[in-house]
């Protein structure tokens, strides 16, 4: 049975974009290049960290 | 293996002796500490020798908009490494064993951040003493907002050594909850406000200018290992923060507080914004903005929408002084 997914809302302006992933590391990989495509910019880590949340996968 | 027999009764006083419990070890602020002490790295062993190559055929006045840059740097991250210690003070008497043991390593990357500069400014600029670096150093102490909207306060210099000031004379004569206020301040202002939302924007300022000029690979690589360091420092002091507002859920306008005080700073624009034109000057409003929001998300407080507005407000486009940390 699957665990639980990482769940990360970006916050820029106007965005709001939620990314999910299985696992810590792809979801910074996912959240890091929306950012760097999305907004020209980047988001650490530990941020991602942070501001994510876990939620239940999907049925 | 031989096993030592527990006695039967734990006297009180020798079991304060050890903080090590399996749920400590398991917490995120413990984690951090693991984390910086596999994320070590040596300022020394960097090469330099592109930067120097680089920095011979920089015209002056790159020079001079790139160090004005280097040396707020330089200055804020010495400024920041003599606060720290309020931080572990308040920790020790929080009996937050994991609290210090991470900031142990918080405030060897301090004094690790202000060597970088210092080998950085002595091996390619070729200089380091006071003297050579203070021509550099922009003073802005007399910076005001011409709308008269905005009080401007020097946050690095005098506000972080004030609210450190106040944490230890919290630790030193009061009891746990005005330690628990103090030190809640000082993570808000230090890790949420200065390192959080206004240092942020620059240095991806001098990241940008690095890879818009292609050139100085090392102070980029450094800013670099700098960030992901900050990374835990940050969200070291808003998971405390989050931590405190659990248990003082009426705290939260002590965070919009220290926020307020220093409004005008986090609403103008970052000095370098102006100093190199080939940046784009809103990208890096709007990415203060989500700064803002992320520390609010990671310390559980509500966004001031008005204090988002402000920053987005291409009316207000005075120019802040920041030292970075």
């Amino acid at each position: 049975m699957a665990g639980p997914r990482k769940r990360y809302v970006c916050l820029e302006t106007g965005c709001e974009k939620a990314i999910e992933a299985d696992t810590d590391e792809e979801l910074i990989r996912a959240v890091q290049a929306h950012v760097s495509e999305a907004h020209g910019s980047f988001e650490l880590e530990e941020f991602i960290l942070a501001g994510s949340t876990e939620v239940e996968p999907a049925p | 293996m031989t096993h030592t027999t527990a006695p039967a009764t734990h006297d009180a006083d020798s079991l304060r002796k050890f903080h090590f419990t399996r749920e400590m070890m398991r917490g995120s602020i413990y984690r951090k500490y693991e984390k910086a002490i596999n994320a070590i790295w040596n300022p020394r062993e960097l090469d330099y020798a592109r930067d120097l190559e680089d920095w011979a055929s920089l015209s002056e006045a790159r020079r001079e908009a790139l160090l004005g840059l280097t040396v707020r740097f330089f200055a804020g991250e010495q400024a920041v490494a003599e606060n720290l210690i309020p931080m572990i003070e308040a920790a020790s008497a929080l009996e937050r064993f994991d609290c210090l043991m991470y900031l142990s390593t918080f405030v060897m990357e301090e004094c690790k951040h202000a060597e970088f500069f210092a080998q950085w400014h002595e091996r390619v600029a070729g200089i380091l003493e006071p003297e050579e670096v203070v021509p550099y150093f922009m003073e802005r102490a007399k910076t005001v907002d011409p709308t008269g909207r905005f009080e401007l306060k020097e946050v690095v210099h005098e506000g972080i050594p004030r609210y450190a000031r106040e944490l230890t004379e919290a630790v030193h004569v009061a009891d746990r909850e005005s330690i628990e206020r103090a030190f809640l301040r000082f993570l808000t202002l230090y890790n949420g406000h200065v390192e959080g939302v206004l240092t942020m924007p620059s240095y991806e300022i001098v990241v940008d200018t690095c890879t818009a000029w292609d050139v100085i690979p090392t102070l980029k690589h450094g800013y670099r290992r700098i960030l992901s360091d900050e990374g835990r420092h940050i969200t070291f002091g808003t998971t405390v923060v989050r931590q405190l507002l659990a248990e003082h859920p009426d705290w939260e306008p002590l965070v919009h507080g220290v926020f307020d005080e220093f409004r005008g700073t986090i609403v103008g624009l970052v000095e370098y914004q102006k100093a190199i034109p080939e940046l784009n000057l809103q990208k890096y409003q709007v990415g203060k903005v989500r700064h803002y929001r992320n520390r609010c998300r990671e310390m559980g407080v509500t966004p001031d929408e008005t204090l988002i507005e402000e920053i987005l407000d291409p009316s207000i486009d005075f120019v802040v002084g920041v030292t970075a940390g």
